[in-house]
């Protein structure tokens, strides 16, 4: 990863027009404004690389923190409504021509975010089930899309194509200010995440345990939800909505290191979708060279397919972990299995979320035993 | 049922009489002194030339988007598999804008523009497919990974609009779902296609229904349950392509008319099909006529003439409504 994050930020500061070698980097850099080279690396390629890792750094800690504190592994600020809302608190003034100075706009972007996450959870309701929220959460986000779709439509061609741009997340042309308006908000956002991450990994025991080591659960979720807002609206207030790293980065985390707790989890997280804004930004800024094609687009391509294949392949390995015991409930149910068979299909109903996938990978490594007689049937007559 | 049928079509004549008188800069007393034979120059170009195809679009369309939906839905077994979630419309949708960039199709060659559109909606049902594997054990999962899907196809299209920017301001209209601007040559592209899918899909109703009762039920008499799924799905691509290539991407008409008119028709499609395509028909048209008429007020509301509302923020906003409200009611189901 380091190699990875290295190489893909020496790509990302010498490759361009004026093309400056490796080597010459740092000399570029000391040289400061006397030659053309040290001016574009300077002033242009390292605050955009920082912005990088720093947006992609909060959008995976934010990922983690909302799929840990919501016990489901596809809560993430897109689904939720967080990331349109936010969008929309920033496109609207731009579109209604009101001028406002740059301190108001991640305010704007974290009332919008906060409006479109609470929208979500109050009308889900907090405990239930992941599939319902999921899907309030897309209903939410569909609307708040409409209401940006309308003030695209109201938009003249010139506003259009900045709108636009900024909407699928785009880092070019960032400068020095952008990065340093960042900072007041990781000051407050930093030491919250260190404070919650403990929280989280009881969270992750279900809430009748963590109620049972004192920690209020539906506090501690609303609490968790602000601080990922908290995270999320600044980032999405400077660079728009760079789809899909909430994501990707904590299945990525989870991936290479699946015995570890959220506390683990949260600095891996943070780093990973660091790892991932700087390495998709460097196609968005050389794929088609003259015109540069947002970060988020390209994020949203790879990211969901990959994130997608990762959570699969996670959950059969946490199965294959656990396919000893499952193999023994495989005959233990075996044994029972006529009545089950008879009781028939409507018994089977999965709970949904991450046990089902759990649940799905079982008849791999379980062979010929195969646990679960009910589903293997349904899918065998399709 | 009968009754039933005449009180919907009589709520379609009312929502496209409403439609006709709803658009701004004529009174109704103008427009129906242009039906009966009067009116100046102007006055017919705009009634006979605007607003009737767009009328006839919007139906249409509506009733596309509405049947396509209520084919999925019983062919996948799925109450939450509407052409949105299913990763057809943001296929079509970018099959559509790729044909145009590319310069295989225009609005001069709008045939090209279904194909590309129709080509587009197979590729984004695949990717579901692929995605979701092909237990499709719970509906909820497969709706959530549709999501995913249209994330990713919605990512490819903007790639290719930013890649061509030209299109750009007439392109987003047309992402959102808008009966703005339709004439004659949409009209008369949609209704042939409508018209032949239309009929595949009422043959199949048979069939649909039967698969809707599982398919144990529906091997045990006699139907080839995956060639029968194979061709609703083709149809339904078919019907969703043809409707995003004439008024975009309407938004949560596909999901959540079928249900609606499950609840009045009943669940025997050969009923329910025809009564599903009269009430997206209408639920289209009187979304349009709600907008146009919406937009008017805040025009004189708000007193700037470029505010338009198109139909597709409506019903976007009316459908994940009705979704929440939905989702709410039944707690302990988990979809």
């Amino acid at each position: 990863m380091v190699v990875l994050l290295a190489v893909s930020s020496v790509c990302a500061l010498s490759l361009g027009t004026p093309y400056v070698p490796p080597h010459r980097l740092v000399a570029a850099v000391l040289e400061g404004d006397t030659t053309l080279a040290g001016i574009v690396v300077s002033e242009l390629r390292v605050p955009r690389l920082l912005l990088a890792l720093v947006a992609g750094a909060c959008l995976g800690a934010a990922g983690l923190v909302l799929q840990e504190a919501l016990r489901n592994p596809l809560a993430v600020p897109e689904m939720l409504g967080v990331s349109s809302g936010a969008a929309l608190g920033v496109a609207a003034p731009l579109v209604l021509a009101f001028s406002l100075p740059a301190v108001v706009q991640p305010l704007l972007a974290i009332g919008g975010a906060a409006l479109g996450g609470g929208l979500t959870l109050l009308v889900a309701g907090i405990g239930r089930s992941p599939s319902a929220v999921l899907l309030t959460g897309a209903a939410v986000a569909a609307a708040l899309q409409a209401a940006l779709l309308v003030l695209m439509v109201m938009a003249d061609q010139l506003d259009l194509q900045l709108i636009y741009r900024y909407l699928l997340g785009s880092l070019s042309a960032r400068t020095w200010g952008d990065v340093t308006g960042l900072w007041p908000w990781l000051l407050v956002a930093v030491p919250a995440l260190v404070l919650c991450a403990p929280v989280l990994s009881v969270l992750r025991l279900g809430d009748e345990d963590a109620e049972a080591l004192g920690v209020r659960a539906q506090r501690a979720r609303l609490a968790a939800l602000a601080i990922a807002v908290v995270l999320i609206a600044p980032v999405t207030a400077v660079c728009g909505p760079v789809a899909w790293v909430g994501f990707l980065a904590p299945h990525l985390s989870r991936w290479f290191a699946p015995a570890a707790g959220a506390v683990r989890w949260l600095p891996w997280s943070a780093a990973w979708g660091a790892v991932v804004v700087v390495v998709a930004d460097v196609p968005a800024r050389l794929a088609l060279a003259p015109v540069e094609t947002p970060a988020g687009a390209w994020t949203a391509l790879l990211g969901v397919p990959a994130g997608v294949a990762l959570m699969r392949s996670g959950g059969r390995r946490r199965a294959a972990a656990q396919s000893t015991p499952a193999a023994s409930a495989g005959v233990r149910e075996q044994l029972s299995g006529p009545r089950k068979t008879a009781s028939g299909v409507a018994d089977e109903v999965p709970p949904a979320g991450a046990s089902h996938h759990a649940h799905r990978g079982e008849p791999g490594p379980g062979g010929p035993t195969s646990p679960p007689l009910g589903t293997t049937r349904t899918e065998d007559v399709r | 049922m009968t009754r039933r049928f005449t009180a919907l079509a009589a709520l379609a004549v009312v929502c496209a009489a409403v439609e006709v008188v709803a658009g701004r800069g004529m009174s109704p007393g103008a427009v129906w002194d242009v039906l009966n034979g009067g009116g100046d120059a102007t006055e017919r170009h705009v009634v006979f030339q605007l607003r009737l195809p767009r009328l006839l679009v919007a139906l249409g369309a509506g009733a596309c988007l509405a049947v396509a939906g209520l084919v999925l839905q019983s062919a996948l077994r799925n109450p939450l598999a509407g052409p949105e979630v299913t990763g057809v419309t943001p296929g079509a949708v970018l099959g559509a804008v790729t044909a145009t960039a590319l310069g295989l199709a225009g609005w001069d060659s709008p045939l090209a523009v279904v194909l590309a559109a129709c080509a587009g909606g197979c590729a984004g049902a695949a990717l579901l497919w692929l995605l979701a594997g092909r237990g499709r054990g719970d509906p909820a999962q497969t709706a959530v990974h549709g999501v995913l899907v249209s994330a990713v196809l919605g990512g490819l299209t903007a790639m290719v609009l930013l890649v061509e920017p030209g299109e750009l301001g007439s392109v987003v209209q047309w992402l959102v779902g808008t009966t703005e601007g339709r004439v004659w040559e949409h009209w008369h592209l949609l209704w042939p296609w409508a018209l032949v899918w239309g009929v595949a899909a009422w043959l199949l109703a048979g069939p649909l229904t039967l698969l809707r009762c599982g398919d144990d039920i529906a091997l045990a008499a006699g139907l080839s349950a995956r060639r029968a799924r194979t061709l609703a799905l083709l149809c339904a691509v078919a019907l969703t392509a043809g409707a995003v290539a004439a008024v975009g991407a309407l938004g949560f008409i596909g999901l959540l008319v079928p249900h609606l008119a499950v609840a009045v028709f009943g669940a025997d499609l050969r009923r329910s099909l025809p009564g599903a395509a009269l009430t997206g028909a209408v639920v289209v048209c009187g979304a349009d006529a709600a907008a146009q008429l919406s937009s008017r007020l805040l025009a004189t509301a708000l007193d700037s003439g470029r505010l338009t509302l198109p139909v597709g923020a409506l019903t976007a906003c009316l459908g994940a409504a009705l979704l929440l409200l939905v989702v709410r009611r039944t707690p302990s189901r988990t979809f």
